[in-house]
């Protein structure tokens, strides 16, 4: 006795561990993947603070070794950033005394900054090279590469340095090329720190010079996450810079798809469902086509968008489009709509039918007048679980083509276009720093609409259900 | 309005033309999804034909090298099918026991009211997009494996399979727990008043009356696995790899529908066809895997309706 009991309370911990641990693990993947995007508000910090950062690298001459550093990629006119005289080219060696090799580290020192929403942060950068260094150029004298300081900038002359010198090396790292000189200057000033030690030679003599070439300004950074993420929501995709990423012509393209989705496979669907349940005589057809919906149902999303790409974008000539796009979605959503309009049709009693037949209604006003009225909030709610399912498909979209680099809005059926999904697709493919945080950004904006839709069709289902039942 | 036979008359004739009007477009909107899967059919069959007469069958099913771009090409679908099983295998092994585990939690032991907020929690879980999934797969667990699995590649089978077990578990939860709610309460309270326990009761009298419906759950939730593409397509790589290992990047079926269809060739191009025999292959296995799951629910339904 005790031997069974035991068995039982096992397996049923075992079957509560199974669910608990399900929706744990799920939850979890949601809540980490929604930590991810925390630095989405310093990233705006500094995009708006007016500079965009880009990774480049320097293969150190003579080893194997490469370092990073981050260059100014982009410097918004009439920005706190161009205001301090920082321009494009430039190299973002420090932030806040945090040393910037890439530009995550840049985003994470003016997250991590003591204070409130407005910080006033010291930055330090050093000038692109003419600025900095001034013309130089390279000699081949017996096979080696000597640079040689044609015309000093003011910047070098202030430092020492004086026309003809020839630049050696910098904090060690040997000097090889013009362009690579002032690579030297930033990667020795980010990983040693200034002054630089840096030995040339002048008249024929090695002479060591302490140099710093560094820019230093206080920059005022915003860091207030309601203006970042609305701003990621509403501004258009700068597809280069993760910083100035928006989710605005996706979200826009989101919207024209399920709507024009909506507007074929609902009245289809609906229109199916009827059929299907008021009309169709029980007859083999009516269950072949009962066998169909359920398999077109099941179909692969990547199936349904070869039938796409082949029918609405190829034969009909709809091309990349939002028409495309929408159409192809509604091969997908409808036999969804229809099995759940079938089931609301189902829980309408029997009686109601009858009464109305009874009364002489016809067929038709019978299911217009009292069926379809009775069965409208189990509609809406099949309606709301497929339209939100079709919101988060990416997968036919991805093979249509729509484009993954898409930066404008799209105003017309006609316009190519990407949707929310596809987006985060794109930016979760990408490499470079920052990319997988708007990813999850457009995520948790996602995933926030989705469990709002879901919520709400659920909410729906229950009030109604315990109408009918109570 | 004053009735008269006339304008009865009118009433009438304008009722039935809407009668048949509404049965007309209502019968049409009924036989769409014929009409839909046919030209799928269709349009398959008629794709893959040039395929089809270029590489024979037993090539394209039985060869190990996919390179249809690279010359020579070659069409061997196994590498592909390979990491579809895999792929496919892994996600099984983790959805189909947490989820019937679940399933019997729900059903068997959770008193009502705890069914009634975890049930939908779990509907909302399953609405959550596949390419956040991808992604979860991609970032968290990937690194978390490589710490335990130092040879596991950027991009492998197993943490798309494991991260596509994850999502498929609400799904399998929620399908098994409809079935297993639906056996008849008179089985359950027979089976406790001949003294057995709620083990005894849930193991040896209700799983095996839901077992058929068990059955089309897996079945559904399999062809779930095999039709994912979001999720492989961002963690398990584009690699064609033969023998499959789960450790590496693969290529699935599906993700090889992706390659091809991003890839930017001409319309025209051969490698079109490629697109249609793997669809099509695609198309008839969730076809039949479908219709069995199908025809195996109506039948259970009608056992216990």
């Amino acid at each position: 006795m005790t031997g069974r009991r035991t068995v039982g309370w096992a397996f049923a911990a075992l079957a509560g561990a199974a669910l608990g641990v399900s929706l744990v693990v799920l939850i979890v993947l949601i809540v980490i993947t929604a930590l991810q995007a925390g630095p989405i508000t310093a990233m705006r910090a500094v995009a708006e603070a007016g500079i965009s950062l880009s990774l480049r690298s320097m293969d150190v001459p003579s080893t194997r070794e490469s370092l990073s550093y981050s260059t100014i990629a982009q410097v918004e006119a009439g920005s706190p950033a161009s205001g301090l005289g920082m321009a494009r080219g430039d190299a973002l060696v420090a932030v806040a005394g945090v040393p910037v090799d890439r530009p995550s580290r840049a985003w994470d020192a003016v997250g991590a900054a003591p204070g409130g929403y407005e910080v006033t942060l010291p930055v330090a950068w050093i000038p692109r090279s003419e600025i900095t260094l001034g013309a130089l150029r390279a000699t081949s004298v017996a096979g080696e590469t000597r640079v040689v300081l044609t015309s000093p900038s003011p910047a070098a002359q202030g430092g020492g340095l004086r026309a003809g010198d020839v630049l050696l090396s910098a904090a060690g790292i040997p000097i090889v090329g013009t362009r690579q000189a002032w690579e030297a200057l930033v990667v020795a000033a980010r990983t040693q720190g200034t002054p630089i030690e840096l030995t040339l030679e002048r008249g024929g003599e090695l002479q060591v010079i302490a140099w710093d070439p560094t820019a230093r300004a206080e920059l005022r950074f915003v860091r207030n996450p309601l203006r970042a993420w609305w701003t990621f929501l509403t501004t258009l995709n700068e597809p280069r810079y993760p910083e100035r990423a928006g989710l605005f012509p996706a979200f826009v393209g989101s919207v024209y798809v399920v709507l024009v989705m909506a507007a074929v496979a609902f009245p289809l669907g609906v229109a199916g469902a009827v059929y299907l349940e008021e009309y169709a005589p029980n007859n083999a057809l009516t269950r072949v086509i009962e066998v169909l919906v359920a398999n077109l149902a099941g179909t692969p999303s990547a199936v349904v968008g070869i039938i796409g790409l082949e029918v609405f974008a190829r034969a009909l000539g709809a091309g990349r489009s939002i028409l495309a796009g929408g159409l192809t979605l509604s091969i997908l959503i409808l036999p969804m709509m229809i099995v759940a309009t079938r089931e609301a049709l189902r829980a309408v009693p029997q009686t109601l039918r009858e009464a109305a037949l009874a009364v002489g209604a016809t067929r038709w006003e019978t299911v217009r007048h009292h069926v379809l009225p009775y069965a409208l909030p189990g509609i809406l709610t099949g309606t709301i679980l497929s339209f939100s399912r079709a919101l988060g498909e990416a997968a036919p979209l991805l093979l249509l083509g729509a484009f993954l680099f898409v930066t404008y809005v799209p105003r017309g059926l006609g316009d190519s276009f990407t949707v929310v999904p596809l987006q985060i697709f794109e930016w979760a493919t990408r490499p470079q720093d920052g990319f997988a945080t708007v990813a999850a950004a457009a995520i948790v904006i996602l995933v926030t609409l989705l469990l709002v839709l879901n919520a709400l069709a659920i909410v729906l289902r229950n009030r109604f259900q315990r109408r009918w039942s109570g | 309005m004053v009735l008269t036979p006339h304008s009865l008359g009118r009433a009438a004739r304008g009722r039935s033309r809407r009668e048949r009007l509404a049965t007309v477009g209502l019968t049409t909107a009924g036989l769409l999804a014929v009409v839909i899967t046919f030209t799928i059919i269709a349009l398959f069959i008629q794709g893959s034909v040039p395929f089809l007469r270029k590489v024979p069958l037993g090539e394209f099913l039985g060869g190990t090298r996919w390179a249809p771009i690279h010359e020579p090409a070659s069409y061997g679908i196994l590498p592909l099918v390979g990491a579809t099983v895999v792929t496919t295998g892994i996600a099984l092994a983790v959805a189909v026991p947490l989820g019937l585990l679940a399933a019997v939690f729900l059903s068997a032991y959770a008193p009502s009211s705890v069914r009634r907020v975890l049930k939908p929690a779990l509907e909302l879980l399953a609405g959550v997009p596949t390419v956040v999934y991808g992604f979860f797969a991609l970032r968290f667990v990937t690194p978390l494996l490589q710490g335990f699995i130092p040879a596991l590649g950027f991009w492998n089978g197993l943490s798309a399979g494991l991260v596509m077990g994850i999502m498929i578990v609400p799904y399998m939860a929620s399908l098994s727990e409809d079935v297993l709610y639906a056996v008849p309460r008179s089985l359950w309270e027979g089976a406790y008043a001949l003294g057995a326990t709620r083990f005894e009761t849930v193991v040896r009298v209700v799983i095996p009356a839901a077992l058929s419906g068990i059955g089309a759950a897996f079945i559904l939730a399999l062809t779930r696995a095999v039709g994912e593409t979001m999720i492989v397509a961002l963690a398990a790589g584009r690699t064609p790899t033969w023998p499959p290992d789960p450790t590496k990047p693969l290529l699935t079926l599906t993700t090889a529908i992706v390659n091809i269809a991003t890839g930017d060739h001409e319309a025209t191009a051969f490698i079109w066809a490629a697109v249609f025999a793997i669809g099509l292959l695609l198309f008839l296995v969730t076809l039949a895997l479908n219709t069995v799951s199908y025809l195996v629910i109506q039948r259970y339904r009608e056992k216990y309706a």
